[in-house]
């Protein structure tokens, strides 16, 4: 701290500043308004959780009509996948992607800020639709055909629940291109590809992914609005459609969106962790190749979601084989991981707790996953708790616990003042133990028969819902414990250097060389990355 | 600015100390209650003890990999914890390490997926069938027609006799619904404008199950009921239940498939 001469005052919160960032396009305010965009998503997606879970906790509870446990439901998903998980990501990748290739913004910051105020109008059609008459989608989240077309599902809140879903695929393609160009053109000079930072890589297979499958969500879409008002049919099997097209269209954005929704996460906690171990990561260039191979393969495993669907054998086996060989390079990564504190000298930060964390629960998310690779096993588990259990390992355990452990890391950063370490630290263990309470009896629920998207379920599958709701609290306890630390600490935080975590040179990334909050434009003098 | 760094207890031995009370709980409920059949506690059918074979291969060979880096996490708190007063150590690559951990987790996984490739082409194939059941989903109930027979039931048990091969075409009328009996390793979509097949071969008894695709508003409440009973009794029912017309010509039995 002491080389640090004078740490900038951190960004006040007046009406002025208010202003320049809704009219900004520096990717760090952008950045910033994604991340906090999607805190706001996570409040209400979470309070849905919260109501979900009040009526699952006893068996004939009467608190959500079946219709709106539906309705929450989908919202519930819909709101954590595309307006929480996806933004969060992009928030993160919009602020530091070009600060740690030494860049001073995106390629292209306008389209950037377009991309992210895409985002609003589609929150706002997504909320708006809970109040038309017949209120918002009650399909799931997968909006499975016919169930979501005009015959089953009328409500005008499912044309305007799609339309947000296209506003949401199109900042995706966009923001795709601008991170492609971005990393491919505006490095620091001595960087080539394979110097880049982990979190960098991540970023590169996500935005590729995210350009390849967004635009077949947003064609299948299309295709079902056009079936809904034009009567085209290509879902409807009366008409000559087929839902499985849909299926199949929908899952090949879907299945590559979980690593949309990991990868990055990835990269997280391959710049916490050597940060922490005081060493530098373990085998980068198998986990570049593991990034990568995760990405390529992630195109091949579509069909796992399908295996009851009644679709051919040879695509069953073809999709449960690439299922399992996906196995290979995630656990390349954990191993690596775990590599690179064996042997470290490692400082209990909270951010650094949330990515041990991340390791835990990841992998059982991970070999749950294998179960469910596995036909025969899977085609009892499918539609079952075991997946739900399983899903939130690897989205709650997995994505959001890397977010966490980001944004402990990388606050000081962001705002030039620190979050408070002991309420982190209760953070972590609220999350931790409530997320192993929430979650784990799911397994054995779906094992025991209970499906998941229902409303009421048999007697004998109570006491564990009820254990699972009283999981919901612990976790809720967390999360406010999180709102309070970002707001206590963004006003109140201890002033943070340029690098406040003493991050040994080894690993020492260009984003702690420049202030908290780094200054305009970034860099006085664009960095080179030496040879070292 | 200051910040602690605390040792803590190790995650893991809160987690198992967690998973321990809670399969401690799971039981309870079980046994508790009426027996719960599933493929995994009570398999009634051939196809549900394979599933259940192939389960605890995949289960005990992934185990290792779900254990082996929560008691890496354990040692590296306790070992490499900074308040030890060491360095840390420099290194940050070793091949042959990188080679250990792709190949063997590639070797596991072929043992995974050759059971799987065997229980697979068992549920694909079904042996010759004795019994043809039509499963129609509806929002919200199933209707089940027994076309040799001409009976149609909806809203009801299905009835059929034990120790036989039934062979189920599974369609829907509106949405796509999924016929699921645990105890059966059965779950097969419904879809509407495609007949799917499954089939089962299952011991006497009254097993339970339910639609597992979200079909709207009250699919939490489609249930399924099936009764196993001996082949006399499925003939009585049958009998009961056959349009007057037909119930004097048809005789219901094992030996009907062949005529």
């Amino acid at each position: 701290m002491s080389a640090v001469v004078s740490p900038p005052m951190p960004a006040r919160h007046t009406r002025s500043r208010l202003l320049e960032l809704l009219s900004s396009t520096d990717h760090k305010d952008i950045g910033m308004m994604y991340l906090g965009y999607s805190v706001i998503m996570a409040i209400v997606g979470g309070s849905l959780a919260g109501l979900l879970r009040l009526q699952l906790s006893s068996a004939d509870a009467h608190f959500l009509r079946p219709e709106v446990y539906n309705q929450y439901m989908s919202m519930h998903g819909t709101l954590m996948v595309f307006f929480v998980m996806i933004p969060a990501v992009t928030g993160f990748g919009n602020y530091f992607v070009p600060l740690l290739i030494g860049a001073r913004d995106m390629a292209f910051p306008r389209i950037n800020a377009f991309s992210f105020w895409l985002l609003v109008p589609a929150a706002g059609l997504a909320f708006a639709a809970f109040f038309v008459q017949g209120g918002t989608m009650a399909a799931g989240w997968t909006a499975y055909q016919p169930l979501a077309s005009k015959q089953f599902s009328g409500t005008p809140g499912v044309d305007m629940w799609i339309l947000a879903i296209q506003l949401g695929s199109l900042a995706s393609i966009l923001g795709a291109i601008n991170f492609i160009v971005t990393i491919h053109n505006m490095r620091a000079p001595g960087m080539s590809m394979l110097k880049m930072p982990m979190f960098v890589w991540t970023w590169e297979v996500n935005a590729v992914i995210l350009l390849i499958a967004s635009p077949v969500l947003a064609g299948a879409l299309l295709m079902a609005f056009l079936d809904r008002h034009l009567g085209t049919g290509f879902f409807q099997p009366a008409m000559g459609g087929d839902p499985l097209l849909y299926q199949h269209l929908f899952w090949f954005y879907s299945h590559p969106a979980v690593y949309i929704m990991i990868l990055p996460g990835f990269g997280i906690i391959s710049q916490v962790v050597p940060a922490f171990s005081g060493k530098k990561l373990f085998g980068y260039k198998g986990m570049v190749f593991a990034t990568a191979g995760i990405g390529f393969i992630g195109f091949t495993v579509w069909g796992h979601h399908m295996f009851t669907s009644g679709m051919s054998n040879t695509l069953r086996l073809i999709f449960a084989f690439m299922s399992m060989l996906i196995a290979i390079p995630t656990g390349i990564k954990v191993f690596s991981w775990l590599a690179t504190m064996w042997g470290g000298k490692i400082r209990f930060t909270t951010a650094m707790m949330f990515a041990m964390g991340f390791v835990s629960l990841f992998v059982m998310g991970g070999i749950s996953g294998i179960l469910l690779a596995n036909v025969p096993v899977d085609v009892q588990m499918q539609d079952t708790y075991f997946v739900v259990g399983h899903l939130h390992y690897v989205l709650f355990g997995g994505s959001l616990m890397s977010l966490i452990a980001g944004t402990f890391f990388w606050f000081p950063k962001m705002s030039g003042r620190m979050m408070s370490e002991k309420l982190g630290k209760w953070t972590f263990w609220l999350a931790y133990i409530g997320m192993n309470v929430t979650f784990l009896p799911m397994h054995w629920l779906g094992i025991m028969g209970m499906p998941r998207r229902v409303y009421t379920y048999r007697p004998e599958f109570e006491p564990l819902n009820r254990i699972e709701s009283y999981g919901y609290l612990l976790i809720l306890a967390a999360a406010t414990l999180f709102v309070i630390n970002l707001i206590r600490s963004l006003r109140k935080g201890e002033i943070a250097g340029a690098d406040p975590w003493n991050v040994e040179s080894v690993q020492k990334t260009f984003e702690w060389r420049i202030s908290s909050p780094p200054p305009k434009e970034n860099f006085e003098t664009l960095p080179v990355l030496s040879e070292s | 600015m200051r910040i602690t760094y605390s040792n803590y207890p190790s995650v893991d031995r809160m987690r198992t100390a967690v998973m321990a009370g809670l399969l401690l709980l799971a039981t309870q409920s079980v046994f508790a209650d009426a027996p719960i059949t599933n493929w995994l506690q009570n398999p009634a059918t051939p196809l549900a003890e394979a599933v259940r074979a192939d389960f605890w291969d995949n289960f005990y060979l992934t185990l290792p990999f779900l254990l082996i880096p929560q008691i890496l996490l354990v040692l590296v708190i306790w070992k490499f914890r900074g308040s030890r007063g060491h360095e840390a150590a420099t290194w940050h690559e070793n091949t042959k390490l990188e080679i250990v951990w792709t190949a063997i987790p590639a070797l596991t996984l072929v043992l995974v997926a050759i059971p799987a490739y065997s229980v697979l082409m068992k549920m694909d194939v079904p042996p010759r069938s004795d019994l043809v059941v039509e499963v129609i989903g509806h929002q919200f109930f199933w209707e089940y027609r027994y076309p040799r027979y001409g009976v149609d039931i909806s809203s009801e048990a299905l009835v059929v006799p034990e120790n036989k091969v039934v062979t189920i075409n599974a369609t829907s009328v509106d949405v796509i619904h999924a016929w699921w009996v645990p105890a059966f390793g059965v779950k097969q979509d419904a879809n509407p404008g495609r007949i799917s097949h499954a089939w089962f071969k299952a011991k006497g008894g009254r097993y339970k199950g339910q639609c597992a695709e979200l079909c709207g508003t009250l699919h939490g409440q489609m249930l399924i009921d099936v009764n196993v009973v001996p082949q006399e009794e499925f003939n009585a029912w049958l009998k009961s239940r056959m349009p007057a017309d037909t119930a004097s010509v048809s005789e219901p039995d094992s030996s009907a498939r062949k005529l």
